[in-house]
């Protein structure tokens, strides 16, 4: 499969600067620990946040890591969309017979997020061993959804970003205040926040569909049905339709006009 | 021979939008924006021959960027209509695009840091070429461009000369039936630049390529092309055939005269004195006047006297030069 090529090339290119990759990597994975360690120290002080005791925040920080880190490793061409397009690379991707989008994921990589990642799977496993669940095959099938859903909805965010990068051809940091900000905000629980916050992050950004209300549905409680807190994780994925729909008008934008 | 590319009154506007000056304009800028509407191509029309090496040239912002960019179906024309090798090149982009081939000079297609085989592998999937044919392939570029102590070295370690010869190479895997070359020989030394004309030239006859080369350098259109498209304003201006261009301006000879002491004057009827340095002098025959050898040496003889002198004709930039004047671009 061709995708495999271009993940073959990455590595290859990356193998040419090896140690920078390896010392990349380490950073990255002390940088994730240093969050968790304030999640940590938050923690010996409180308790609980909200309904979640730390191992729920554990688990949430180990979801979220573990989501961005994959989406920035795999992701990266939506997410310097800018420099593909500054750089005329945007040209090349035209003339190319494969369909842009696969071109797109193809295009940059960065294995040095496979550190970060590392520490997120890590923690994830040991929040799961450590919250006493009593565990289902639906609960198993929610888990697994929290971070398919996760996955998509930052790759969703990054494809809206590179599509209004066409429009500025930078780098939009305005995007990153959901990205980012929606990934610290994720370590606890959804409800304690303002209700205008809240809402912005489960219906506009529904980043609480892989981690609040997921977990409501894996620990118990929740004031709603089981099946709402189950489901939600599908209902969050909904949001990739109108970001690629907007990326692709930009797109076609960008052939009417050019740069 | 059937046309390959048709283009017809194609138009292309641009909006640009006014920076608006200073911190304050441009935060208003966020809010009310201005647009100004460039034609960057007005009513260009042309078809290309298959098999045709056609130079397309033009002074910078002229629009050749984008009537390539429009050939190749990453543009989008604003009106008119365009038929490229049976295809609308901006519809059915993945099925027209494996037709064609692009070189941008100064852009690589290429990967920086992997050797230069594992790109052209990965373009063999991305293309979809069959083991045979891209063995065969390779072979043949291998052997009119000696790539194989190429292969493999990443393409950062390559030099300027070497690297276009493998984008030349990268461009050609498939066998397009079109190819596009935007500034190929920008920046190449001497050697090379005759290597990879020859190579353009061997590709246009193996294989009846249709080159579209644009170009800055006036020895690749009089080495290359048979034929010149000059736009300038966005509007074709000349299309036609090079030589005949070439003609028309061969009348204007340079003639370098040696004389046997130092004249303070130089004066020669029907001949313009360019420069005029000690014994040595530079002259042009006035457009009214039709250069005969015969005929200037026995002018000069009457009031000089002369220890040699050479007939040079026009060069083919000063042709351009001349063309771009007369057009005002």
């Amino acid at each position: 499969m061709l995708y495999q090529k271009y993940v073959k090339m990455h590595i290859k290119s990356s193998m040419q600067y090896r140690l920078n990759t390896v010392f990349l990597s380490f950073s990255q994975a002390v940088v994730a620990v240093s969050e968790l360690l304030a999640v940590y120290v938050l923690f010996q002080t409180f308790t609980t946040v909200g309904t979640w005791t730390f191992y729920d925040s554990l688990l949430m920080f180990g979801v979220v890591t573990t989501v961005f880190s994959f989406c920035e490793c795999f992701f990266r061409g939506y997410d310097s969309f800018a420099e593909i397009v500054q750089s005329g690379e945007l040209d090349r991707l035209f003339i190319r017979p494969v369909n842009i989008h696969y071109q797109i994921l193809g295009a940059k990589m960065e294995f040095s997020k496979l550190g970060k990642f590392f520490v997120g799977v890590v923690v994830s496993i040991i929040a799961v061993c450590k919250l006493s669940i009593t565990w289902s095959i639906w609960k198993v099938l929610v888990l697994l959804g929290m971070f398919v859903c996760g996955v998509v909805v930052i790759l969703s965010l990054m494809i809206l970003g590179a599509g209004m990068s066409i429009y500025t051809i930078e780098n939009l940091e305005f995007i990153n205040i959901f990205t980012a900000g929606s990934k610290d905000l994720a370590y606890y629980p959804i409800n304690i926040y303002q209700k205008w916050l809240s809402r912005l992050f489960t219906y506009v950004i529904p980043v609480a569909c892989f981690n609040y209300l997921p977990l409501t549905y894996l620990v118990g409680g929740g004031t709603l049905l089981p099946w709402v807190y189950a489901l939600s994780p599908c209902f969050g994925m909904l949001i990739m339709i109108p970001c690629v729909l907007f990326f692709n008008f930009s797109l076609k934008k960008y052939q009417g006009t050019g740069t | 021979m059937p046309s390959i590319i048709e283009f017809q009154s194609i138009c292309k506007n641009f909006k640009i939008s006014l920076k608006n000056k200073g911190v304050w304009g441009s935060f208003l800028g966020l809010f009310k924006r201005k647009y100004k509407t460039i034609e960057a191509l007005q009513n260009v029309s042309f078809s290309i021959e298959e098999g045709d090496i056609v130079g397309y040239i033009g002074p910078n912002g002229a629009g050749k960027s984008t009537t390539i960019k429009i050939m190749c179906g990453i543009l989008t024309p604003t009106s008119g209509t365009c038929q490229i090798a049976g295809f609308v090149p901006w519809k059915d982009r993945k099925k027209y695009v494996q037709h064609i081939g692009v070189v941008f000079g100064q852009r690589s297609q290429l990967w920086w840091d992997v050797p230069v085989i594992e790109s052209f592998e990965l373009l063999k999937d991305i293309y979809k070429i069959e083991e045979s044919a891209y063995k065969e392939t390779l072979q043949l570029l291998d052997k009119t461009l000696n790539l194989s102590p190429l292969f493999h070295v990443p393409l950062r370690q390559l030099s300027l000369g070497q690297k276009m010869k493998c984008e030349l190479a990268g461009a050609l895997l498939h066998k397009p039936k079109i190819l596009f070359l935007d500034e190929p020989t920008i920046g190449l030394d001497a050697v090379t630049k005759l290597a990879v004309r020859d190579f353009i030239k061997y590709i246009n006859k193996e294989w009846k390529t249709t080159i579209i080369l644009t170009t800055h350098d006036m020895n690749d259109i009089d080495a290359l092309t048979n034929k010149i498209i000059l736009i300038g304003k966005g509007k074709v201006l000349y299309n036609g055939s090079f030589s005949v261009l070439k003609n028309k301006y061969a009348r204007t000879k340079t003639i370098t005269v040696e004389f046997a002491k130092e004249y303070k004057t130089i004066q020669i009827e029907g001949y313009r004195v360019l420069e005029h340095n000690k014994n040595v002098a530079t002259l042009q025959n006035e457009p009214t006047t039709e250069f005969h050898t015969q005929h200037f040496i026995e002018e000069v003889c009457k009031k000089y006297e002369i220890v040699d002198f050479s007939v040079s004709s026009i060069s083919v930039d000063e042709i351009l030069a001349q063309l771009y004047k007369e057009y005002e671009l």
